[in-house]
C-alpha cells in the first residue's frame, strides 16, 4: 500500500520524465566540439582566471532558456514564427540570414572537431570528414535519427570523464576558488575574445531556437510548465558543471604544466591524462567525435527547419525534395559547405576556426536576445506569463554587456 | 495589379495637396463586400491613426494616394473592429489553402486596381508566397518599384486565389464578426483536415475544432498523431471533448482516452452518452498492444440460424460506419462465433438463403489477449481485411480492422 505522499511523488516524477528532454538534450548539445575546445582553451591559456565567468554565464543561460521554453509552452509557436508574425518578413529575413552564417560557422566547427578527433585515431581528415558528412546526411534523412539520438545521448556520459579527471588532477583548489570568486577583467583583445567566445558557446543563439521548437513539438501543456522549468534548470546546471570541470581539468594539467598552448586535439586530450593516463587520447577522441557527430546531425537540420519556418517555405524530412526545395537545399548546402570548408583549411587553423565560430555566436546573441525580450514581455502574446522584473534585468544586462564587449573587442583589435 | 508591399507606406495627400501621412493598413468589410477594400488606414506624422473611407479616394498610384477631401472632412468607415485588416490579420500570418489542403504563411497580398468615375476601387485577388513575393517584400523601399517587380519576376509567381484562402482566427467572437467560417474546411477529407491541423498552433487547432461539426471534428481528430490528440482534447472543455470522443470509433476513442491524464479521461467519460461511454469503458479494460486493445465492438453480428434477409435487416440498422463493413459475423445462441459471410456473397444470394451456407470455412479468429504482432501475422498469412476477436469460450467481442494493422506495421518500420 503506497502512501499518498509517495504516490504524489511518483506522479510528479512521471510527469517530469515525460516533459524531460528538450532541456537535457539542449544541454548536451551545448557541449559540442565548439564547447569542448572553447572551455579547454580557456583553461589551458588562462588557468583559473576565467572560472568566475561561469557563474554569471550560468545565471544568464538559465534566464534565457527559461524565457524561450516559457514562450514555447505559452504560445505553442516557434521563435522564428513569433518573430515573423510580430516583426514582419524583412526583419525575419535579415535575422535568419545572420543565423545562417553563424550556424554555418558552427557546422564547420563540428566537422573540424570531428577531423581533430579522428586524427587522434590516426584517420586522415580527408577520409573522416566526407564520410561523416555523408553519414549525417543519410542518417537524418532516413528518419532513423530518433534511434541514433538515444545512442548519442548515452555516449554523453563521456563528460563525466572530465569531472573525474578534474579531481584526479589535484588542482590547486585554493587558486580555483579564488578564480571563481574574484572576477578579474583584462582589457586586451585576447581576453575579450575568450570571454565573448565563452558566452557564445554556452548561450548559442541557434540553441534557443532549437529549444523553443523542441518544447513546442513535445506539446508541453501550460499546466505542466513547472516541470518544464525543472528540465531546463537541470540542463543548464549540467552544462555549467561540465564546462567548469573542463576548464578546471585543463587548467590543472595543461596550464599548470607551463606548456599553456592548446593547438589541437592532442593537446586538449592531455586534460584527461590524470584519469586515463596514456589512453587519454583515445578517451578524448571518442568523446569529441561523439559530441561532434551528435551536434552535426542536429545543427544543420534545426537551422533548415528554423529558416524555412520563419520565412514560410515548406519544410520537413517527411516531404519529397521537390515539395520542399528550399529546405533540402539549405540542409544539404550547410553540410557540404561545412565539410568542404574544413578540408580547405590548414589543419593548424582548425582550433582557431572553432573558437571564431563561438565568438560569432556571442556577437549574434544580443540581437536575438533583444527580440526574445520584447516578445516575452508582451501581454497580448504571453498573457500573465510575462517576464518578471528580475528576469528582465538579468537578460537586459546580458544584452548590454555582450554588445559592450563586442565593441571593446573591435576597438582593442584595431588598436584605437 | 498592385501589391500590398507596394502600397505599404505610400504617402497620402488631402484634396489641397497637403501631406496627410503614410498608408499603414487596409480594411475589408466582409459584411458589405468581402472583396473590396473599404477602409484605408493612414498614420499621421503626429502618430495618430486616421481611417479614410474608400469613397474618398479618387486615385491610387505607385507613388501616392490622393484623397478627395480635406483633413477635417475625413469620414472613417463605420465599423472598425468588424474589418479584416490586411497587415494585422493576413500579412505574415498563417492561412489555410483549402484548394491544396495545406497551411501557408502569407508573404504578400495582391489587389486588382480599378479606377471608376468617382473613386478608385481596390479589390483583393489573392495572396502570394514563394520567392517572387519574398523578393518584393525584401527589396521594397530600397529600389524603384518597377525594378523590384522586374527582379521579382525572375521567379514564377505562387499565388493562392482569395476564394481558397481560409483565415484562422482563434477568437470566436471575432470570427462571427468577420464572418470567418470553416465551412470549406468541413468539406475536406478528414485525413487532409488532419494534415492541416498538424501545421497549426494549439490555439488555432482549438478554434478550428470548436467550430466544426462534432462528427467531422471527430474524424479529423482520429487522424492526427496521438500526442496532438491528447493536447487538443485536454485543452477543450470537457463537454465538447466528450461530444467529439462520442463520435469517434470506439477503438479510437479508447486509444485517446488511455493517453489522457486520468482525471481528464474520467471527466470526458462522465460527459459522454451512457451507451458510448460503456462501450469505451469495456475496451479500456483490455490491455494495449493486444487484440482486445486494437478491436472495435462495432461489427455486424447475426444469428447463425438467420437467412440473407436477416443480414440485410441487420445492415440497415447498423449504427457504425458502413464503409468499413466487409463481412457479417454469425453467432449462435451463446454468442459464440460460428461463421463469417463476406458482403459480396450476400449481394449475390437470394433473400431466403440460410447464412450458414454462405459462411467461409474455416472461421479465423483471435483471442483478445493475443499479442498485436500475432494479429499482424494472421492478417498477413490469411490476407484478411478484418479479424474477429473472441474470448476463451469463443464468444465474439469485436473485430480488428486492416487500418489498425497498417498503423502497427508503419510504426514498427
Amino acid at each position: 500500500m503506497t502512501s499518498p505522499r509517495f504516490r504524489r511523488f511518483r506522479i510528479n516524477l512521471l510527469i517530469f520524465l515525460s516533459v524531460l528532454g528538450p532541456g537535457i538534450i539542449t544541454a548536451n548539445v551545448d557541449n559540442d566540439a565548439g564547447g569542448i575546445f572553447t572551455y579547454s582553451v580557456a583553461g589551458a591559456h588562462f588557468g583559473y582566471g576565467l572560472l568566475w565567468l561561469m557563474i554569471p554565464i550560468t545565471a544568464a543561460l538559465i534566464v534565457v532558456q527559461e524565457m524561450v521554453a516559457r514562450m514555447g509552452v505559452v504560445t505553442g509557436k516557434g521563435l522564428a514564427d513569433l518573430i515573423r508574425e510580430e516583426y514582419g518578413f524583412r526583419t525575419t529575413f535579415i535575422l535568419m540570414a545572420l543565423l545562417l552564417v553563424a550556424n554555418l560557422g558552427n557546422t564547420i566547427a563540428e566537422f573540424a572537431g570531428l577531423a581533430s578527433g579522428m586524427s587522434l585515431f590516426g584517420v586522415n581528415r580527408y577520409i573522416s570528414v566526407p564520410l561523416a558528412a555523408v553519414l549525417v546526411w543519410v542518417l537524418v534523412l532516413q528518419g532513423t535519427y530518433r534511434l541514433v539520438e538515444k545512442v548519442f545521448l548515452l555516449a554523453c556520459f563521456f563528460y563525466v570523464a572530465y569531472l573525474i579527471s578534474g579531481f584526479l588532477a589535484h588542482p590547486d583548489w585554493g587558486l580555483a576558488m579564488r578564480g571563481i570568486s574574484q572576477p578579474s577583467l583584462r582589457l586586451d583583445s585576447a581576453y575579450l575574445y575568450m570571454v565573448i567566445g565563452l558566452v557564445g558557446t554556452t548561450i548559442a543563439p541557434w540553441m534557443q531556437f532549437y529549444l523553443q521548437a523542441a518544447v513546442v513539438e513535445k506539446g508541453i501543456k501550460l499546466k505542466n510548465y513547472a516541470y518544464s522549468r525543472w528540465d531546463v534548470l537541470v540542463g543548464c546546471v549540467v552544462t555549467s558543471v561540465v564546462a567548469s570541470f573542463i576548464i578546471i581539468a585543463c587548467a590543472a594539467t595543461i596550464h599548470a604544466s607551463g606548456h599553456q598552448r592548446l593547438a589541437d586535439a592532442a593537446d586538449a586530450a592531455i586534460a584527461l591524462r590524470p584519469l586515463a593516463g596514456r589512453a587519454a587520447g583515445v578517451l578524448f577522441a571518442f568523446g569529441l567525435c561523439n559530441a561532434s557527430l551528435f551536434a552535426a546531425s542536429i545543427l544543420p537540420l534545426a537551422t533548415a527547419y528554423c529558416v524555412c519556418e520563419g520565412l514560410g517555405f515548406e519544410s520537413g524530412v517527411n516531404k519529397r525534395p521537390y515539395e520542399a526545395p528550399t529546405f533540402y537545399t539549405l540542409y544539404t548546402a550547410l553540410i557540404i559547405l561545412g565539410a568542404v570548408a574544413v578540408l580547405a583549411l590548414r589543419e593548424s587553423m582548425q582550433v582557431p576556426i572553432i573558437l571564431l565560430s563561438q565568438v560569432a555566436n556571442g556577437i549574434l546573441l544580443p540581437f536575438v536576445l533583444i527580440f526574445m525580450l520584447r516578445l516575452s514581455n508582451r501581454a497580448d502574446i504571453m498573457g500573465s506569463y510575462r517576464n518578471t522584473r528580475a528576469f528582465n534585468a538579468i537578460a537586459w544586462v546580458t544584452c548590454v554587456v555582450m554588445i559592450a564587449l563586442t565593441l571593446l573587442l573591435v576597438a582593442t583589435s584595431i588598436k584605437l | 495589379m498592385i501589391y500590398f508591399s507596394e502600397l505599404q507606406n505610400l504617402p497620402a495627400y488631402d484634396v489641397k495637396g497637403d501631406y496627410l501621412g503614410r498608408l499603414v493598413d487596409l480594411g475589408i468589410d466582409p459584411n458589405r463586400n468581402p472583396l473590396m477594400v473599404a477602409s484605408f488606414l493612414v498614420r499621421t506624422p503626429k502618430e495618430e491613426l486616421v481611417c479614410i473611407n474608400h469613397e474618398q479616394i479618387p486615385s491610387i498610384s505607385v507613388r501616392a494616394i490622393q484623397t478627395s477631401v480635406s483633413r477635417p472632412e475625413i469620414r472613417c468607415y463605420d465599423t472598425d473592429d468588424g474589418l479584416i485588416r490586411i497587415k494585422k490579420d493576413v500579412l505574415d500570418q498563417q492561412i489555410i489553402d483549402v484548394n491544396h489542403r495545406k497551411v501557408v504563411r502569407v508573404i504578400d497580398v495582391d489587389f486588382d486596381i480599378q479606377p471608376n468615375e468617382r473613386h478608385t476601387v481596390l479589390r483583393i485577388i489573392s495572396v502570394s508566397v514563394g520567392w517572387a513575393a519574398a523578393l518584393r517584400r525584401l527589396l521594397q523601399g530600397t529600389l524603384a518599384k518597377h525594378t523590384v517587380r522586374r527582379i521579382a519576376s525572375t521567379f514564377p509567381p505562387k499565388v493562392i486565389p482569395w476564394e481558397f484562402v481560409s483565415l484562422i482566427e482563434p477568437d470566436p467572437a471575432r470570427r462571427v464578426k468577420l464572418r470567418i467560417s470553416y465551412d470549406r474546411l468541413a468539406k475536406l477529407h478528414p485525413a487532409d483536415l488532419a494534415d492541416i491541423l498538424e501545421e497549426l498552433s494549439r490555439d488555432e487547432q482549438k478554434s478550428v475544432i470548436e467550430s466544426l461539426d462534432d462528427e467531422i471534428a471527430a474524424e479529423a481528430v482520429s487522424e492526427i498523431p496521438t500526442h496532438m490528440q491528447v493536447a487538443l482534447l485536454d485543452s477543450l472543455p470537457a463537454g465538447k471533448a466528450a461530444d467529439i470522443v462520442e463520435e469517434m470509433a470506439p477503438d479510437e476513442a479508447a486509444d485517446v482516452l488511455q493517453e489522457l491524464p486520468p482525471e481528464t479521461s474520467a471527466e470526458v467519460l462522465a460527459n459522454m452518452e451512457k451507451e458510448e461511454a460503456q462501450e469505451v469503458r469495456e475496451l479500456l479494460g483490455f490491455e494495449e498492444n493486444t487484440a482486445g486493445g486494437l478491436m472495435t465492438p462495432e461489427c455486424i453480428m447475426v444469428a447463425d440460424s438467420a437467412s440473407v434477409e436477416g443480414a440485410v435487416a441487420a445492415l440497415k440498422i447498423f449504427s457504425g460506419p458502413l464503409e468499413s463493413v466487409h463481412a457479417v459475423y454469425l453467432i449462435d445462441t451463446e454468442c459464440v462465433l460460428s461463421g463469417v459471410v463476406p458482403l459480396a456473397r450476400i449481394l449475390l444470394a437470394d433473400a431466403s438463403t440460410p447464412l450458414k451456407e454462405l459462411s467461409s470455412e474455416p472461421v479465423i479468429s483471435v483471442p483478445f489477449h493475443a499479442d498485436e504482432r500475432a494479429v499482424v501475422d494472421l492478417f498477413h498469412k490469411y490476407n484478411l481485411v478484418s479479424l474477429p476477436v473472441v474470448d476463451d469460450n469463443g464468444r465474439l467481442f469485436g473485430i480488428v480492422t486492416a487500418d489498425d494493422v497498417l498503423e502497427i506495421t508503419i510504426k514498427a518500420r
